[in-house]
């Protein structure tokens, strides 16, 4: 049987149960709080050689109506974040990846991670087209995938799959 | 041939560069290039500033071809997922397939049995040399054209990739969006004697790359276009999450399929081609020398095929049976022919799991490698616009997806 | 009957009817017309609006194995050098006003292809916010190759069908529009061209949204005038 997340680099984890306060991440990642993020991502790349930027995924939540939710969430979009570190074969470590997460309420702000990485400019300009968080601080804040004048962003939950859109479709 | 600019380069310029001294109405020229046209390799546009011949700023515009695959999925069962992701990377579909499915499963816990890890393997292993061939026939008919000897590249690899097709239509009936992947397992066996036919194909291909090898280097017109071009700085490349061939070709040894073994890849030895030049004329070759090592280990695999059953889970019972549970979410990738391709799922937040994801987003190598071009382009020439979109290899549906 | 009442009549209609009073003549001027027709038809010069998978087998189609020059068939990257269009992939709805751009700069006589079926229905991306269902919701098509992709062979068939359709218009034989495939499927939400439930305000919103595309990455540009209104869902008649 496979594991069904990649562990967490040992030392990694140790860090952030401690920069966070925490006993335990989860395996999906830890929850990260929106002020100490870029804090948290600086380290992670400085100390911790997290050079390899994966992909930045929002993911938009209604406020009611879901069984598994304690149903006094919010309307929010939570970000989840993943970076690699490269094998390091003199010291004998395969390649690893971290994970984290970031929780957005709806009308709030991120800040963004073009600062740190570089390849989070596109990463975030994707979500901030489809998803619609907002990234605070990004370099480059334009539509990606849909036209500049469309109205809405298509992968929230809230939008129907098959808006019409005059004259084209 | 690359001409020197000397005045906004630093070691890697900022693509959000305001244009400094220039004043954009008055010194510089705005050419689109795209969204239709014949080497921006589907619906890629790129805006170009320049001035005179010399491209001073590169903004690229994608999204002709956002087809909402992601909002699309979560509307379907994960069994039906399949052959709506088959369309993103149209190049080697069997590397979508396997992803997603990779994906489910590692949530699930479902393990494939050995003969379909081995099939899986020996699949993603051919389709890489066909994507390969794909690539660097166009990239042929981009640098040369008829007149230049590119067109003889682009025909002799389109020749070679019917001999692969024709392995696949064998299995699954489809020349390409096979639909042979799905949750635990393949869907089509192999057919009697298929091992060998796929043996002497590979042979036959793998004797030929040294063929167009020769046809890039021993070429005047390719080297002059491609040698020194566009050089990737690896770790710019790293933070802006490229991966597979580009990132090998700027000097930095990573494969997933060696570094984080997955399918049968842990049975075998595998040589990861690297050079360290980080221009265009290295991608090309690193990809021609992993069509070499691609024939050599599917040619390997396929000597130990073991005998069993194809799918973990039983056909009929799939679309009920699959399902994910509260919430959970995952990541799995695997080494495509363009670098890592991953998903990453969030499950519906129901107790009793539901059949059908709540977020799905497929990460995918061509949307990272397209995010170079506002690096590469500035400094060059017009012309080498072409060979450097080329040589980055974008496809541009599994960009807009 | 006096001068003013007569038509005008050109004097060149007097030389040629002269001319063709000639025993012969008019078998000579059929002949040509035929070899013109042969001509037209076996020369269909291409333009692949190649955006996704189908482009792929068009490649395929064009090169070695299939090789569409065995039947005259050549692509060619511009518009103004062709003659058939060939919309190989999705067209969604930001490539959709490039398309029918493209396709108004080509010369006539012109005919079009729908390859694939994304390119005929919109497929099972038919629903789906940003893709347009059937490239016949905004320009004329003449012969549809289903597929998903279709192979070479069925997009030499399509060519084949083409050819056909040529010369029996030509011949001045009717010829039977050809039937979108799957028959029994729902109707797009943009009703095609040649349906009698179209508007033409949709003819004139969509030119409209092409002569003021925004080359900035809107769908109009900000200063054009308001397109016309929407029409009703349901019109009579």
């Amino acid at each position: 049987m496979p594991p069904r997340h990649e562990p967490l680099p040992a030392d990694v984890a140790a860090w952030a149960c401690e920069f966070l306060g925490v006993d335990e991440l989860p395996p999906e990642g830890p929850f990260v709080p929106r002020d100490r993020l870029v804090e948290f991502a600086t380290a992670l790349k400085n100390d911790h050689d997290f050079l390899f930027f994966v992909y930045c995924a929002a993911t938009h939540y209604l406020a009611e109506g879901e069984p598994g939710s304690d149903g006094a969430l919010p309307d929010r979009t939570v970000v989840a974040y993943r970076v690699r570190r490269l094998p390091d074969r003199r010291r004998g470590r395969p390649t690893q990846t971290f994970p984290f997460r970031v929780v957005v309420p709806t009308g709030e702000s991120t800040p963004s991670l073009a600062g740190v990485w570089v390849g989070a400019d596109w990463q975030e300009r994707e979500q901030l087209d489809l998803v619609g968080t907002v990234f605070q601080g990004h370099p480059d804040p334009r539509r990606v995938m849909m036209p500049d004048d469309w109205p809405g962003h298509p992968l929230r939950r809230d939008y129907a799959i098959d808006t019409a859109h005059f004259p084209w479709r | 041939m690359r001409m020197p600019l000397d005045l906004l380069l630093p070691s890697w310029p900022d693509p959000h560069l305001d244009l400094g001294e220039y004043d954009p109405e008055a010194d510089l020229v705005a050419l689109n290039m795209g969204p239709q046209h014949p080497s921006t390799h589907g619906v890629l546009r790129v805006k170009l500033y320049l001035d005179g011949e010399t491209v001073v700023k590169a903004v690229p515009y994608v999204g002709y071809l956002h087809r909402g695959v992601e909002k699309l999925c979560e509307k379907l069962t994960y069994v039906q997922i399949t052959p709506i992701v088959d369309k993103n990377d149209y190049v080697s579909p069997m590397m979508n397939e396997w992803a997603v499915n990779a994906a489910f499963e590692a949530l699930l816990g479902v393990e494939p049995p050995p003969r379909a890890q081995y099939m899986r393997t020996i699949f993603a292993e051919i389709q890489r040399i066909a994507s390969h061939l794909i690539s660097i026939g166009t990239w042929g008919l981009d640098m040369g054209g008829a007149i230049g000897g590119g067109a003889t590249v682009f025909l002799y690899c389109l020749r070679e990739r019917e001999l692969i097709l024709d392995l696949f239509e064998e299995v699954t009936g489809c020349r390409f969006h096979y639909n042979t992947h799905t949750v635990g397992g393949m869907r089509h066996d192999l057919p009697a004697g298929w091992d060998k036919r796929a043996k002497a194909v590979l042979d036959r291909i793998s004797a030929r790359t040294w063929e167009y090898e020769r046809f890039l280097l021993d070429n005047p017109i390719c080297r002059q276009r491609a040698e020194g071009i566009a050089v990737v700085d690896p770790t710019l490349a790293m933070e802006l999450g490229v991966s597979g061939p580009i990132l090998r070709a700027s000097g930095v040894d990573y494969d997933m399929r060696r570094d984080a073994p997955y399918g049968a890849y842990g049975d075998i030895d595998i040589q990861v081609p690297v050079r360290t030049e980080g221009d265009a004329l290295a991608r090309a070759l690193v990809r021609i020398a992993e069509m070499r090592e691609s024939a050599r280990i599917a040619s390997t695999l396929l000597d130990g095929v073991p005998e069993g059953p194809i799918g973990a889970l039983k056909p009929v019972k799939l679309h009920g049976a699959v399902k994910l549970k509260d919430g959970e979410e995952g990541y799995a990738a695997i080494e495509s022919p363009r670098g890592e391709l991953g998903t990453y799922v969030v499950a519906a937040r129901e107790r009793r799991g539901a059949a059908s994801p709540y977020r799905l987003k497929i990460r995918s190598p061509s949307y990272h490698a397209i995010s170079l071009l506002p690096w590469l382009c500035p400094g060059h020439t017009l012309s080498d616009v072409v060979v450097i979109i080329g040589s980055i290899d974008p496809i541009m549906g599994e960009v807009d997806r | 009957m006096n001068e003013q009442d007569q038509a005008f009549r050109h004097p060149l209609y007097d030389m040629v009817e002269g001319v063709a009073r000639f025993p012969g003549v008019d078998v000579a001027f059929t002949t040509a017309d035929k070899v013109l027709t042969w001509s037209q038809r076996n020369s269909l010069w291409v333009f692949p609006m190649a955006t996704s998978c189908c482009g792929i087998e068009f490649m395929a189609a064009s090169s070695s194995r299939f090789d569409l020059d065995r039947i005259g068939t050549i692509p060619r990257a511009t518009p103004r050098h062709c003659d058939v269009m060939i919309i190989a992939g999705t067209i969604t709805v930001k490539m959709a006003p490039r398309v029918k751009k493209l396709w108004d700069q080509m010369p006539e006589p012109k005919w079009a292809i729908a390859m694939g079926s994304c390119a005929i229905s919109g497929d099972f991306y038919r629903d789906i916010y940003s893709v347009v269902p059937g490239v016949d919701t905004f320009m004329p098509v003449d012969v549809y190759v289903p597929g998903c992709p279709p192979n070479p062979d069925g997009l030499l068939e399509g060519l084949r069908r083409l050819q056909d359709k040529i010369r029996r218009k030509r011949a001045g034989e009717w010829v039977e529009p050809d039937r979108r495939p799957p028959p029994g499927m729902r109707a797009p939400s943009i009703p095609r061209i040649g349906d009698p439930a179209r508007s033409p305000r949709i003819d004139d919103a969509q030119l409209d949204s092409v002569m003021h595309l925004d080359p900035g990455g809107a769908l109009r540009r900000s200063g054009a005038p308001p397109l016309p209104p929407v029409p009703p869902a349901e019109e009579e008649g």
